[in-house]
């Protein structure tokens, strides 16, 4: 990907919203984005919208919030990655040639999704009589005996989560004192060896990113570090004995593996170029094996590069920078353009107290439903 | 309290219900014809990239399987109305036939371990008069039931 800019980022706070329409959230965040990009909705020509709960036709309706221009205006859903997924459509929309500005847009309220899905008393599928905190807790067990992981590991991710959370006004949790994985580690059990904070919260949300030509970024921002989207990938399932087919999944962790690879060979990088990385941390074990996956350190070697804080903001590589997951929050259709907010403003150097000190190259990893792995690389120019 | 006389799966088409309560439930499962590789639940196609096939026949497997990884769910099983499954088991469980299956374990977290011998059986998840709604789960081989 050669022609691509993030041209302006914005978000609505995640969070418990019940007074917030899916409309008010999503104009919030898009307008935000509009003004960071210094453009106006005139100037936008197709729209890729992300949404996971809201009904059918919502993405359309919630965009004639911003005026009804007669653009074209698609729906993306690809679970988790709904976000990553809308925004890698836009990319090669423009990239393709076909537009100079494109807006991506995701929100969800996924705390009105889940009222609604507890009335219901009867599981649909063999397997959704179990919580889905289960599956990833599989991956931990399997983990403290393959390779004498401790908990206390998955305690550490999850805290610097938390506290990096603190510092992003848009994160959901917004821990008033330093968390200490002492704390994450003796909040109450999940499923085994999963505890409450390590595990990402449901929440409501809306996040933008606008896409366009490298010239409009320079054009309208002059003197404004120029943003660029270098890679992008989206894979799905490749089949190996003891494949799980039934009920929410992990995935195989071959996905993120070829994800990353394609995506470094796009790019012309590698992993140690990396300054910091966005993963699908819903749950602590996930960023670990992501870690190793991704290739930010060796196989057998997350637990003794958690210990030494690698992936501490000021570490090797700064990892869940906005808190991730975990404690910036994960509404759905919104989470994956959470991630390029992020990674934008790290790179432009606009990430305030939690800003990664002379920031070139971002990662932003999403996987949907344990079936699908997005992956994209932004760069500084 | 008597035993329901009649026991329906949670959802058809994913394990026997045997007449017999003494005999354990199998899984439903598909081989392919051409390469033989197996898989849970049913389908009509091979998965496997360099296969493809749409020729597959309709098996039986286990009821044992080895237990891969395991965990201990804090919170009550959705669907059930018992009180012994407030907190519940989960496992990860490799049928000889191939395919892993994930499913509820019965017993307490002490009782699992990584590597040992489980059979299937199943487990009331609510009775309504001489009816039981019954799901799959495994039980470590040789616990007391």
């Amino acid at each position: 990907m050669r022609n691509v800019a993030v041209l302006g980022v914005g978000m609505h706070r995640f969070g418990t919203w019940p007074d917030r329409s899916n409309g008010d959230m999503s104009l919030e965040a898009g307008q935000a984005a509009l003004r960071d990009a210094g453009l106006s909705f005139r100037d936008v020509q197709a729209a890729f919208v992300g949404h996971i709960f809201a009904p059918v036709m919502s993405g359309v309706r919630v965009m004639k919030e911003f005026g009804l221009t007669g653009i074209p205006i698609q729906r993306i859903e690809n679970a988790s990655a709904t976000g990553s997924a809308a925004f890698r459509e836009a990319c090669w929309a423009v990239e393709s040639g076909r537009y100079d500005c494109v807006m991506v847009l995701g929100f969800d309220k996924m705390t009105a999704m889940i009222q609604e899905s507890s009335a219901n008393t009867d599981p649909a599928n063999l397997e959704d009589a179990i919580l889905p905190a289960a599956f990833f807790a599989l991956w931990a067990t399997r983990r403290i005996h393959e390779r004498g992981m401790k908990p206390e590991h998955l305690a550490k991710i999850a805290a610097k989560n938390w506290n990096n959370g603190a510092l992003n006004p848009m994160s959901q949790r917004r821990p008033g004192e330093r968390v200490t994985w002492e704390k994450v580690l003796g909040s109450s059990m999940v499923a085994w060896p999963l505890t409450k904070m390590m595990s990402c919260p449901i929440g409501d949300g809306a996040a933008c990113a606008v896409v366009g030509r490298p010239e409009l970024a320079r054009k309208k921002n002059p003197g404004r570090p120029v943003v660029r989207v270098t890679a992008s990938h989206l894979g799905s399932e490749i089949y190996a004995p003891g494949h799980l087919f039934v009920g929410p999944v992990v995935g195989p962790a071959r996905m993120t593996v070829d994800g990353a690879k394609s995506v470094y060979e796009q790019a012309g990088v590698g992993p140690k170029d990396l300054d910091l990385v966005q993963v699908h941390d819903a749950f602590a074990i996930e960023e670990l094996e992501y870690y190793e996956l991704l290739g930010l350190c060796a196989p057998g070697e997350a637990e003794a590069a958690i210990d030494r804080g690698d992936f501490e903001l000021g570490g090797r590589v700064a990892v869940s920078t906005d808190g991730g997951l975990i404690a910036r929050g994960h509404p759905g259709g919104p989470t994956g353009l959470a991630q390029i907010w992020e990674t934008t403003l790290q790179l432009r150097g606009e990430a305030g107290k939690r800003q990664r000190e002379n920031a070139r190259v971002g990662l932003c990893h999403m996987m949907g439903g344990g079936s699908v792995c997005v992956i994209h690389i932004l760069q500084r120019d | 309290m008597t035993a329901p006389r009649r026991r329906i799966p949670v959802k058809p088409g994913y394990f026997t219900v045997p007449d017999d309560p003494a005999t354990p439930p199998k899984l439903l499962g598909s081989r392919c014809d051409v390469c033989g590789e197996h898989y849970f639940p049913r389908r009509k196609t091979c998965a496997r990239a360099e296969c493809l096939s749409d020729r597959t026949t309709d098996v039986e497997m286990g009821p044992r399987g080895t237990l891969w990884s395991y965990t201990f769910v804090h919170f009550p099983l959705f669907g059930s109305s018992r009180l012994e499954h407030i907190g519940y088991g989960v496992g990860q469980v490799d049928l000889p036939e191939g395919p892993r299956v994930q499913l509820p374990l019965a017993g307490k977290q002490e009782d699992f371990h990584v590597g040992m011998e489980l059979e299937a059986e199943l487990d009331a998840l609510r009775e309504d008069g001489d009816t039981a709604v019954v799901m799959c789960r495994f039980r470590p081989v040789g616990a007391a039931r």
